[in-house]
């Protein structure tokens, strides 16, 4: 691979350890992908560092004390607790201050403390042909596809990205993986933010991890809608970028292009991604969740909208889960009252799927973590069903971010209704 | 020492040796291995029940999460991680950064001979640097 003089200087350890290190990581990164050189990126979504995994933390903090500082605009990922409230949702005081500790090691290194998967609604807008290093498989599909910026699905190396300011030219950096693998008819025509995740699953299991090329949807459809579409599909498959001619940005849009797979997807295959995730019982759920991925501002007036002057029904729990910026937002647009007045908890830094609810990794026993038995969670995003059914292995329901709100006040859940057509 | 070889491509360095535990389905890093045993708990995995931990792991593909690098390192922080991936394809980046986290030698595609020859339970040596797997006489 050819290194730029200054790769090579960090590489010689000019500039510390820390930058050595991550300089070499990459190294090898590119040598078993054949990537032929770096690329300067303008941004990295990096890991937060997660209490409940084991050393996890004490990753981010040794990068941090070996004297690692971000050189581009970095944000920090979702992490396992709250931490201006983890008792608010019942996590030990034990998780909740090793929390803390990997926000005082990324404020250390330069990051924003952003702990979200939607760090675009927290203001971390890469533009066109911008290469970005991103750890959350949710910002990668939103910044390839909706922005026009380059990136692939990341680990941990985001990290050593946003520290040098490099990364290999491979995979979605390169223009000739940009171009579409599967033409993608929809016949059916989805409407808010929930029937769009599930959209996204069913193209994304038909997909695997190919670029899917969108045709049928009828409107434009709306900033959160788009972010869910990518959401729903990097989650049942690799899907990493979308192309929908005329909305997105032009890569590889020739609809026409011959010989592409043809995939349908109908309403049925829509009602079938909810009817897959509704597997606990119609009363006694324990938790209505909203807000995967993390909130948007519009999100949250709609929310506020919603719950306006009524109750969540007792024994019911309603989350509604966003990044410390939005609910600042919503704070100083007067939504945060009339949301809490309804009985409902805006979360920040964590969701259900991310906190101490999972048990797919055993915490360290040293932190007292044991996970809760739940019922049911009702959710109104197929990837939060997803992992509720893979991390918290509990029954889930899914249905719209209006019914689900309706399910909360009842306590009765309420399904989506099939569509025609 | 030595009985046969086969060379593959090399993609994250190291040398490791163990038994080779084989399978034919793709295993998901995130949901089919419990981290503090190394068990496979994944009932879509046809190696539910076996322990991965100083394994010489082969399949054909890993499969999904970009998450899969998190648990592979979690897998080395319990000391129940792989000793080695032996892989048909070429994995997600993120299977590869959670490996070169994890000092996991990981190699690709061996040549033709590998997949017919080889049994569970051969004791393997991997070359992450040169893409070579020696089979050596137990």
């Amino acid at each position: 691979m050819q290194l730029s003089e200054r790769d090579q200087t960090l590489l010689d350890g000019a500039e510390g350890e820390a930058a050595q290190q991550a300089m070499s990581a990459l190294v090898q990164l590119g040598e078993a992908y054949d990537a032929p050189d770096m690329v300067d990126i303008g941004y990295a979504h990096v890991h937060a560092g997660m209490a409940l995994y084991k050393g996890d933390v004490e990753l981010i903090e040794a990068t941090a004390q070996q004297g690692a500082r971000m050189v581009v605009p970095a944000s920090t990922n979702i992490a396992n607790a709250d931490m201006g409230d983890w008792q608010g949702i019942g996590a030990p005081e034990t998780l909740g201050r090793l929390q803390q500790r990997a926000e005082a090691a990324h404020r250390r290194m330069g990051s924003a403390t952003s702990f979200t998967c939607t760090p675009y609604w927290a203001g971390h807008w890469p533009t066109w042909n911008m290469h970005i290093a991103s750890i959350e498989s949710g910002v990668t599909v939103f910044a390839n596809s909706v922005l026009g910026a380059r990136s692939n699905r990341d680990g941990y190396f985001a990290v050593y990205a946003g520290m040098t300011g490099r990364y290999p030219r491979f995979g979605l950096h390169l223009d000739r993986n940009r171009q579409p693998t599967h033409r993608v008819t929809v016949s059916a025509q989805p409407r808010g933010t929930a029937e769009f995740t599930a959209l996204g699953y069913a193209v994304g299991t038909a997909v695997g991890s190919g670029v899917p090329l969108i045709q049928g949807i009828r409107r434009r459809p709306s900033l959160d809608e788009l972010d869910a579409l990518g959401v729903g599909m990097a989650t049942s498959g690799g899907v990493a970028m979308f192309i929908l001619p005329g909305v997105t940005p032009p890569f590889g849009e020739d609809a026409d292009a011959p010989g592409l797979p043809e995939i349908e997807i109908s309403e049925a295959e829509i009602a079938g991604v909810f009817d897959t995730f509704c597997t606990g019982g119609e009363t006694g759920f324990d938790l209505v969740h909203l807000g995967c991925p993390h909130a948007s501002f519009e999100e949250m007036k709609y929310y506020a909208d919603l719950l306006a002057g009524r109750r969540v029904a007792p024994g019911v729990e309603l989350w509604i889960t966003t990044s410390r910026a939005v609910r600042q937002m919503a704070r100083e647009a007067g939504l945060l009252a009339p949301l809490l007045a309804s009985g409902a908890r805006v979360v920040t830094d964590t969701c259900p799927i991310s906190c101490h609810f999972a048990c797919t990794c055993s915490p360290d026993p040293a932190l007292g973590v044991t996970p809760p038995t739940l019922r049911t969670i009702l959710v109104d995003s197929a990837k939060q069903a997803h992992y509720v059914r893979d991390m918290i292995q509990c029954p889930t329901l899914f249905t719209t971010s209006e019914l689900a709100v309706e399910s909360a006040v009842t306590g009765r859940f309420v399904p989506r209704s099939r569509r025609n057509g | 020492m030595a009985e046969t070889s086969w060379q593959a491509r090399g993609v994250v360095r190291g040398v490791a040796d163990g038994a080779a535990l084989v399978s034919q389905t793709a295993l998901s890093f995130l949901g089919d291995l419990d981290i503090r045993s190394g068990r496979v708990v994944g009932r879509s995995s046809d190696l539910c029940g076996e322990c991965v931990a100083g394994r010489v792991l082969v399949m054909l593909a890993s499969r999904g999460s970009a998450g899969a690098w998190r648990f592979l390192y979690q897998l080395k922080m319990h000391d129940t991680h792989p000793a080695a991936l032996i892989l048909r394809e070429m994995p997600d980046p993120s299977v590869t950064q959670g490996a070169i986290l994890a000092d996991v030698p990981v190699v690709v595609a061996p040549e033709g001979t590998f997949w017919s020859k080889l049994r569970g339970g051969d004791i393997l040596r991997v070359d992450g640097s040169s893409g070579r797997i020696e089979r050596c006489q137990r």
